[in-house]
């Protein structure tokens, strides 16, 4: 029970005032240029991954369609 | 039983093949690899002011002569295309020709790549110069020693297409290289951009 009080307390305050638990100081000011500079770089980094996710999935289910219809093709010849 | 196993059937009815799930793979690393370096360079160019920095405002990048090296290179993307088109339709000594123009026009952007940072290194701007010739070597340099090694797989594969080792039905080796070249071939207007035009 007293878990779930200050989890929720603790969730709250994350919510409500974000600024008070920044963890990076380097990007916590993003009027300064290194702020900039740093938001600009991870929002970069966290986008590639699922990039990569999705064109090697992509390409993977490409080629089963297209093995698939090329067998089918050759079943019904 | 043996010849429902993907590696027996013919290579247009097969998913997909280990050599080009693993080539996949690789590119996913190698991307990773550059998202870091690119990710390096966005802190260092968004962080200053001014770029280049004023202890390097003297320097010019040879921006346009490396316009005409990244026409070159895209052309390479090009003859790569026509190369795994021509062992498609089963012409050999099209593949040749394709390939070797390919691997001519790779070893003429290094030679080109060489010339200007062997300039560059003259004019005053190192690696050790600070953070602009820093990222600007570490970035580049590793394209170039990607282009290296893919200009090095292209010349086996070449020496492979001499000795009739493909053919339509078996050509992955040329189709992975191919794959690996456009790669490193798409990388390098990003980074041209990045570096020389921003």
């Amino acid at each position: 029970m007293r878990f779930i009080f200050w989890g929720t307390v603790l969730m709250l305050v994350v919510l409500i005032a974000p600024t008070c638990v920044e963890a990076c100081p380097a990007c916590k000011d993003l009027k300064e240029p290194i702020g900039r500079g740093f938001n600009s770089s991870i929002f970069f980094m966290m986008a590639m991954p699922f990039t990569i996710v999705a064109l090697i999935g992509g390409s993977v289910f490409y080629h089963y369609r297209r093995a698939s219809k090329n067998r089918d093709r050759m079943g019904s010849s | 039983m043996l010849r429902d196993t993907p590696d027996r059937l013919p290579q247009d009815v097969r998913p997909m093949s280990n050599a080009r799930l693993g080539i996949l793979v690789l590119l996913g690393a190698e991307m990773m690899l550059f998202s870091g370096l690119i990710g390096a360079f966005l802190v260092f160019r968004m962080g200053n002011v001014t770029w280049p920095p004023p202890s390097h405002i003297d320097i010019q990048l040879p921006r346009a002569v490396t316009g005409i090296n990244t026409a070159l290179l895209l052309l390479s993307g090009y003859t790569m295309f026509q190369a795994l088109r021509a062992i498609q339709k089963d012409r050999v000594k099209q593949l040749r020709n394709w390939l070797l123009l390919t691997g001519a026009l790779g070893v003429l952007f290094l030679g080109v790549q060489g010339s200007e940072w062997a300039q560059l290194i003259r004019s005053g701007m190192t690696l050790q110069s600070g953070v602009y010739g820093g990222i600007f070597y570490v970035l580049l340099g590793c394209h170039a020693v990607h282009v290296i090694g893919a200009v090095i797989w292209l010349f086996i594969v070449l020496g492979m297409a001499v000795s009739g080792r493909f053919a339509a039905s078996r050509h992955i080796g040329v189709e992975t290289c191919a794959i690996y070249w456009i790669f490193v071939v798409a990388l390098w207007p990003i980074l041209y951009v990045l570096v020389y035009l921003a």
